[in-house]
C-alpha cells in the first residue's frame, strides 16, 4: 500500500534523478577531451591498393593509405582554407611570379633521417614532374625551385599561377625520401609497399590480401598526436559485406562511399555510426557523359545538345541515386564555389526541343521508331554506372535514339577509349581536385588529346576559342583574372557541349559514433586522422 | 595407349553421376508410355515446361522492354496490383524481367550445352575411335581443359571477348565440354571392340558410317545425361557470371538481376530472392530431368 | 555383359598381400611416366594462358595509368619498355618460359612484389578453405548419401534427397550471402567476412581459434555444394552397389547388414567416390572465387579474377601453373591410391 509519504519519498528521488542526469548530460557531451589510444579498422575501399605512396599514384584506396604516412606542404580546412602541414608559412610575391615556402623545423622521416627542402626539390623534380598524373600542367608555370636553405622552397614562375596552391595536399603532391629514392625506378622503388615519410603513423605491416597495418608515428611532429594507437586496413571486396562489417562493429571507418546508397539509409538510423558528408568539396566527385565528338553522329553539336535536352537529371538522381546527389550544371562543381558559374548555357529537360534539333541535324524517326543507333560504354568502377547507362538508354529512347550497352573491364574500357576511340559516348567519372586547371582543362584542351593515356581529352574536341580561353586562364595576371577566364571557360565548354555534368556525386564517409575529431576540411576524405580520437 | 586409371571406373560411375533423388515407381511396365516414366522425370519434365511456357509466354504477357523504368522503384511484391512482383531498384517490373530473363536463361543454358555436347562427342569419339597418336593428343587438351578451373576460364574468355550474351554462351560452353568428352571416349572405347562392330569394320564399313551408325547411338543416353546436367551448371554459371558483373546489361536475365540488386540486399532482399528462386527452380527442374532420364535409360537397357 | 570390372568387388577377402612386391615397381614406373607427361601438359597450359592473356585487349599499363590517374604518352611508353611489353610475343613467352624454369615466377608490375610472394601468403587460406570444404562436403555428402542408400525408400531418402537437391540448384553466392545475413549480421554467433580477426589476437591458440572462427561460414557454403554432390553420388553408387551379386552372397552367408555396408558396400563405393573428388578438386582450389569474394577470404581464386582484370601476366600464368600442377598432382594421388585400393587394376 502506497502511502503518501511513499509517493512524496518516490517523487524526491525522480527529481533528484531527472536533475542529475540534466548535469550529467551536458557534462558528458563536453567530456570532449581526446582519449588516447586504440585501434582503428578502416575499410579498404574499393580494394587493395596497387602501392602506398600516392606521389604518382590517386587511386583512391591508395591515396587513402597513403596519407596517414605521408604529410603534404599544406592541407585544407573548411571552405578550401590552407593551413601549413609541412609549410608553417607561406607568401606569394606580389607579382604573383614566386612563392616562398617556410617549412617545419624538426621534422624527421620515419627512419630519423631529417626533412628538409631537398626531399622537396627531388620529389619536384624527379617525381611529379616525371611520374605524376596532373603535376606537369599544375606545375606548368614553374620556371625553378629553388632551395636557398634547408628549410626554404621558392618556386619561381613565369607567370603568376593560382593554381598552384590548390594542389599541395598530402593526396595531389606527396613528397617523397629524397634519401631513399634518388636514383631509383621511381615507380618500382621498394619502399613504395613499406613507405618512409613524415606523417603521424608509420608503417608496420602488410598482409597481402587481408590487412595494412599502420602504427603510431611516436616522434611525430604535432606532438602529442596522432591519438590512435593503430590504424587496422581491411580489405572487404563486396559492398554489402563492407556494410555487415559496419553494422556488427568489425569495420569502424571508411570513406569514399563505402557503403551502396541503398544501406546509407539504414546506416543513417543505427545509433552506433554516424555518416558524414563533407570533406569531399575539394575531390569534387561527378559522373559525365563524354561523346566522341570525331565521328557521326555526335561530331554535330545539335545531336549532342538534344542528347543534354532529353536526359531528366533530376529523375536520373532520384532514380539511380536515391537522391544522393546534384544534377549537374557546369563542368566546374558547385561546391568550388571560387569558380562555379550558373551564368551558362542550360539544358532543361525538353523531349520536343530534343526531337526538334535532330530533325534538323538530319536524323528523322525512321519506320521502326528510331531515328539512330549508338554505343554507351559505362565505366567498369562499379554498378552504379550500369545503372546511370541504362537510365540514358531509357531516356534516349523516348527520343528516338537505340541505344546498346556495352560492358567490358577496365583495361579494355581504357582502349577503347584513349587508345582507339573507337566509342560513340561513354558515361564516366571526373575528379575535380580542387581546381578547374587541374580537373578540368584536360577535357576541353586540345593538348591534352593524348592517345592511349587514360583520362585524357578522349573525346577529341578541339575549339580554338576554348585553347585561347584556356591558355589565357594559365597565363592570367592575377587569380580573379583567371576566375573569370574560367568562368568563360565554362560557358564555352556548355555552348560545344562536347561532354556535360550529369551528376555532382555526394560522396560520403561512414564511422562509428565513437570516432571523434573527424576532419571537416574540404579534403577531409584523405585527411591524416592526427585529431581523431575513440571514445570509449 | 595409357588408359587412364579413373576412366576405367569413371565411364560407368560418371554416366551414373546424378542418381534419382525420388524413388523410382519400379513395378510398372515401360510399355505405358511417359506415366510409366520415374517421377522425377515427370516433375522436372512438368517444371522445365512451365519455364518454356513462361519464357514463349513473356512477350505476349509483357510487351515492350523489360528494362523500362515503368514505375516507382522499391515497391514490394503484393503492393500495387500493377506489378505483382513488385520493382527493383531503378523501377523496373520484376515480374515482366522474371519472364523475359527466363528466355536468356534457358537460351544461355540450351545453347552452352548443345555447344560443350557436340564439342565433347566430337572429340570423345574422335579420340575412343581412332585410337593411338589421336587419342593421346586429344587426351592432353582436353587435361588441358580440365586442369584451368571452369569458371576461371570462363571469367577469362568473357573478360577477352566482351560481356555480351554470345560470348557468354561461348564461354560457358568452351570450358564445359571435357565430362563429356571424357565419357564418349570411354564409351566409344569399350563399343569399338563389340562384335557387330567389328564385323562392320571387316565388311569395308567406313569409319564415318561406323560410328555414326553403331557407336554414336549407343554412346548416347549417358551423354543425354549428361546434358541435363551440364545445362543447369550452365545457368548457375551464368548467374555466377553475372554476380561477378559480366551479363550482358542489353538482355535481362535471372542473374544479372541477382547482380544488379546486390545493393539492395538488405533493403529489399525480394529483389535478390524472386530472381533467385527462379534460378533454383529451373536448376531443379533439370537436375530432376537429368535423375528421370538415367533411371528412365538404365531401365531400359536392362541393368 | 559379364567379366566386367564392376561385377567382382575389390575387397572379397581376396589374398592382397602377394600382390604388392610386384606391384611396387610398376608403381614407381607409373609415377614417374605420369610425371613426365605433366610437364607438356604445364607447358601447354602456360602458352594458353599467355596467349589469352594476349587476346585480351587492354594491357597493364592501361591499368597502371587508369588506375593511378592519367599520365603522359612517354611515361607510358617508358612503363611499357621496362615491363618489357614492347618485344614481340614470341621473345616474351620464351623469356617467362625460362624464367619459371630458372624457379623464377616474375614479378607482379601492378602488385610491386613478386608472383611467388603474392601466392605463397594466398595459398594457405586457400588450402585451408579447401580441405575445410572437403572435408564438411564428404562428411555430410558422403554420410547422407551413405544414410539415403541404407534407407532407401524411406522418408529419409526422400528427405536427403529433397535437401541436396535444393543446395544443388542455389547458385553458391546465393547460399553465402544467406548464411552471412543469417550467421553473422542477425545473430552475429560468427565474424563476417576475412581470414582472422584484424588485431589483437596474439599467440598461437588466439589466433588459430580466430581463423578457424572465420573458416566457419566460407567453408560451410563451398562445402554445402559439394556435398549434395556427393551425397546424390554416394547414394547411387551404394545402390547400385547393394545390387550385385556378391552382396547378395554375402547376406545369404548370414553377415548383419552393417557388416555389409561397411566392409563391403562403402569400401567398394570408395573408389568412384574418390574418382568425383579428385575431379572436383580443380574448382575447390581455384574455382572459388564466388566464395572468395562474399567473405573476403584471401584465396587464389579471387587473386586470379583480379589479375585477369588487371592484365597481369605473370601473375595469371603464375596462378594458372600453380593450380594446374596442384591439380595434376592430385589426379595422380588420386589415381595411386586407386591402385592401392583395386589390385585389379594394371598400368597399362
Amino acid at each position: 500500500m502506497q502511502t503518501p509519504q511513499f509517493t512524496h519519498a518516490l517523487r524526491r528521488m525522480t527529481l533528484n534523478l531527472l536533475s542529475a542526469l540534466c548535469v550529467a548530460l551536458p557534462t558528458a557531451a563536453m567530456a570532449q577531451t581526446p582519449v588516447r589510444g586504440g585501434t582503428l579498422v578502416v575499410v579498404s575501399n574499393p580494394g587493395e591498393p596497387a602501392v602506398l605512396t600516392a606521389a604518382f599514384n590517386q587511386q583512391g584506396a591508395v591515396a587513402a593509405i597513403s596519407t596517414k604516412l605521408f604529410d603534404g606542404l599544406l592541407h585544407f580546412g573548411e571552405n578550401f582554407k590552407l593551413e601549413p602541414e609541412l609549410a608553417t608559412h607561406w607568401e606569394v610575391s606580389k607579382d604573383g611570379k614566386e612563392i616562398r615556402f617556410k617549412l617545419r623545423p624538426n621534422v624527421k622521416w620515419h627512419d630519423g633521417k631529417p626533412f628538409t627542402s631537398a626531399d622537396v626539390k627531388f620529389t619536384f623534380e624527379e617525381v611529379w614532374l616525371k611520374v605524376h598524373p596532373r603535376a606537369r600542367s599544375t606545375f606548368a608555370a614553374v620556371e625553378s625551385l629553388e632551395t636557398p636553405d634547408p628549410l626554404t622552397v621558392v618556386l619561381k614562375l613565369r607567370n603568376p599561377s593560382g593554381v598552384i596552391l590548390s594542389a599541395l595536399n598530402s593526396a595531389e603532391a606527396q613528397i617523397l625520401p629524397k634519401h631513399l629514392y634518388e636514383g631509383t625506378d621511381i615507380v618500382r622503388n621498394p619502399w613504395n609497399v613499406k613507405p618512409v615519410g613524415t606523417g603521424p603513423f608509420r608503417f608496420k605491416e602488410w598482409v597481402r590480401g587481408e590487412r595494412i597495418v599502420l602504427e603510431r608515428n611516436p616522434d611525430y611532429w604535432d606532438s602529442g598526436k596522432p591519438y590512435l594507437d593503430q590504424l587496422v586496413y581491411r580489405i572487404i571486396p563486396d559492398a554489402t559485406a563492407r556494410y555487415a562489417a559496419f553494422e556488427t562493429g568489425a569495420v569502424q571507418y571508411g570513406v569514399l562511399s563505402p557503403v551502396s546508397i541503398n544501406d546509407v539509409e539504414r546506416v543513417q538510423k543505427n545509433k552506433n555510426l554516424q555518416v558524414e558528408y563533407r570533406g569531399y568539396e575539394w575531390l569534387a566527385s561527378s559522373n559525365v557523359l563524354e561523346f566522341n565528338v570525331r565521328k557521326p553522329p555526335f561530331n554535330d553539336v545539335r545531336v549532342r545538345r538534344a542528347v543534354a535536352h532529353a536526359i531528366d537529371l533530376g529523375a536520373m538522381v532520384k532514380v539511380t541515386a536515391r537522391g544522393n546527389a546534384k544534377p549537374g550544371t557546369s563542368p566546374v562543381l558547385s561546391t568550388q564555389t571560387r569558380f562555379f558559374t550558373t551564368d551558362v548555357p542550360s539544358y532543361p529537360y525538353d523531349v520536343k526541343q530534343a526531337a526538334r534539333l535532330l530533325d534538323e541535324a538530319g536524323f528523322p524517326v525512321k519506320e521502326a521508331g528510331t531515328r539512330f543507333a549508338v554505343t554507351l560504354d559505362w565505366l567498369p568502377f562499379g554498378e552504379s554506372y550500369l545503372r546511370y547507362g541504362e537510365f540514358i538508354k531509357q531516356s534516349l529512347r523516348r527520343v528516338g535514339i537505340d541505344v546498346t550497352l556495352r560492358s567490358q573491364d577496365l583495361p579494355q574500357f581504357m582502349r577503347r577509349v584513349y587508345g582507339q576511340n573507337d566509342f560513340d559516348f561513354i558515361v564516366t567519372h571526373r575528379a575535380g581536385f580542387g581546381d578547374p586547371q587541374i580537373g578540368t582543362d584536360r577535357l576541353f584542351w586540345s593538348k591534352t588529346i593524348m592517345k592511349d593515356v587514360p583520362w585524357s581529352n578522349g573525346s577529341g574536341y578541339s575549339n580554338p576559342a576554348m585553347d585561347g580561353l584556356i591558355q589565357a586562364a594559365h597565363e592570367a595576371p592575377t587569380e580573379e583574372r583567371r576566375i573569370e577566364y574560367y568562368k568563360k571557360v565554362q560557358r564555352q565548354a556548355l555552348t560545344d557541349i562536347p561532354n556535360f555534368t550529369l551528376m555532382e556525386n555526394r560522396m560520403y564517409t561512414i564511422a562509428t559514433a565513437r570516432l571523434r575529431g573527424l576532419s571537416t576540411g574540404s579534403d577531409g576524405v584523405y585527411e591524416s586522422l592526427k585529431n581523431a580520437w575513440l571514445a570509449p | 595407349m595409357t588408359r587412364r586409371t579413373q576412366d576405367v571406373h569413371s565411364h560407368r560411375q560418371i554416366a551414373r553421376a546424378v542418381p534419382s533423388a525420388l524413388h523410382p515407381v519400379s513395378k510398372r511396365a515401360p510399355t505405358m508410355g511417359w506415366l510409366a516414366w520415374p517421377l522425377s522425370l515427370q516433375f522436372g519434365l512438368l517444371l522445365l515446361g512451365a519455364q518454356l511456357f513462361v519464357a514463349a509466354a513473356a512477350g505476349w504477357l509483357y510487351p515492350g522492354d523489360p528494362f523500362e523504368l515503368a514505375g516507382a522503384a522499391f515497391l514490394s511484391p503484393g503492393a500495387d496490383p500493377e506489378f505483382p512482383l513488385g520493382t527493383d531498384i531503378m523501377g523496373r517490373d520484376i515480374a515482366a524481367g522474371l519472364m523475359h530473363g527466363a528466355r536468356v536463361s534457358l537460351l544461355v543454358g540450351l545453347s552452352a550445352t548443345v555447344i560443350a555436347t557436340l564439342l565433347g562427342t566430337a572429340i570423345g569419339l574422335c579420340a575412343g575411335y581412332f585410337g593411338r597418336w589421336i587419342d593421346h593428343g586429344l587426351m592432353r587438351i582436353t587435361e588441358l581443359f580440365q586442369v584451368i578451373p571452369h569458371f576461371l576460364f570462363a571469367i577469362i574468355l568473357v573478360s577477352i571477348l566482351g560481356a555480351r550474351l554470345e560470348n557468354i554462351i561461348l564461354a560457358i560452353g568452351v570450358t564445359s565440354w571435357t565430362m563429356v568428352a571424357r565419357l564418349v571416349r570411354a564409351e566409344t572405347l569399350a563399343l569399338r571392340e563389340r562384335d557387330y562392330v567389328k564385323i562392320c569394320t571387316v565388311m569395308g564399313g567406313s569409319h564415318a558410317r561406323v560410328i555414326l551408325t553403331h557407336i554414336l547411338p549407343n554412346a548416347l543416353p549417358p551423354v543425354i545425361v549428361a546434358a541435363s546436367i551440364l545445362t543447369a551448371l550452365a545457368v548457375l554459371t551464368e548467374a555466377g557470371l553475372a554476380f561477378l558483373g559480366m551479363s550482358d546489361s542489353n538482355h535481362i536475365s535471372w542473374g544479372g538481376m541477382i547482380g544488379a540488386s546486390r545493393e539492395a540486399l538488405l533493403d529489399a532482399p525480394y529483389m535478390t530472392l524472386i530472381p533467385g528462386a527462379a534460378i533454383v527452380l529451373s536448376v531443379m527442374a533439370l537436375s530432376l530431368i537429368g535423375d528421370g532420364l538415367n533411371q528412365h535409360l538404365r531401365k531400359g537397357h536392362g541393368k | 555383359m559379364a567379366g566386367t570390372l564392376n561385377d567382382t568387388p575389390a575387397f572379397s577377402g581376396v589374398d592382397e598381400e602377394g600382390v604388392s612386391a610386384a606391384t611396387g615397381r610398376r608403381q614407381r614406373l607409373y609415377v614417374l611416366t605420369r610425371v613426365a607427361q605433366m610437364l607438356p601438359t604445364l607447358l601447354l597450359i602456360l602458352l594458353t594462358a599467355f596467349v589469352l592473356l594476349q587476346m585480351a585487349p587492354g594491357d597493364m599499363v592501361q591499368v597502371l595509368a587508369g588506375e593511378a590517374g592519367g599520365g603522359s604518352p612517354e611515361y607510358l611508353a617508358s612503363l611499357r619498355q621496362s615491363f618489357g611489353l614492347d618485344q614481340p610475343l614470341h621473345v616474351q613467352f620464351l623469356l617467362y618460359v625460362r624464367n619459371v624454369l630458372s624457379g623464377n615466377l616474375g614479378f607482379s608490375f601492378r602488385n610491386n612484389t613478386s608472383v611467388a610472394a603474392l601466392i605463397g601468403a594466398r595459398l594457405g587460406p586457400t588450402l585451408l578453405l579447401a580441405v575445410a570444404g572437403l572435408a564438411i562436403a564428404l562428411l555430410f555428402g558422403v554420410g547422407a548419401g551413405a544414410l539415403a542408400a541404407i534407407r532407401r525408400g524411406k522418408a529419409l531418402d526422400q528427405w536427403i534427397g529433397g535437401v541436396a537437391l535444393l543446395i544443388y540448384a542455389t547458385p553458391g553466392f546465393l547460399l553465402g550471402i544467406g548464411l552471412m545475413l543469417l550467421f553473422a549480421v542477425k545473430l552475429q554467433w560468427l565474424p563476417v567476412s576475412g581470414f582472422a580477426d584484424s588485431y589483437g589476437v596474439e599467440g598461437f591458440w588466439p589466433y588459430t581459434q580466430s581463423v578457424a572462427r572465420h573458416l566457419v561460414l566460407p567453408a560451410l557454403t563451398l562445402g554445402a555444394l559439394h556435398a549434395a554432390i556427393y551425397a546424390r553420388f554416394t547414394r547411387g553408387a551404394m545402390l547400385e552397389i547393394y545390387g550385385q551379386d556378391y552382396v547378395r552372397t554375402a547376406r545369404s552367408k548370414g553377415l548383419t547388414t552393417r557388416r555389409i555396408t561397411v566392409r563391403h558396400v562403402l569400401r567398394n563405393a570408395l573408389l568412384p567416390i574418390i574418382t568425383v573428388v579428385g575431379m572436383q578438386m580443380g574448382s575447390l582450389l581455384s574455382g572459388a572465387v564466388l566464395v572468395e569474394t562474399v567473405f573476403a577470404w584471401p584465396g587464389l581464386g579471387r587473386l586470379a579474377f583480379e589479375a585477369m582484370q588487371q592484365r597481369d601476366f605473370n601473375l595469371l600464368a603464375g596462378l594458372i601453373l600453380c593450380s594446374g600442377s596442384l591439380v595434376v598432382l592430385i589426379n595422380l594421388a588420386v589415381d595411386l591410391l586407386y591402385t592401392v585400393l583395386d589390385p585389379r587394376v594394371s598400368h597399362q
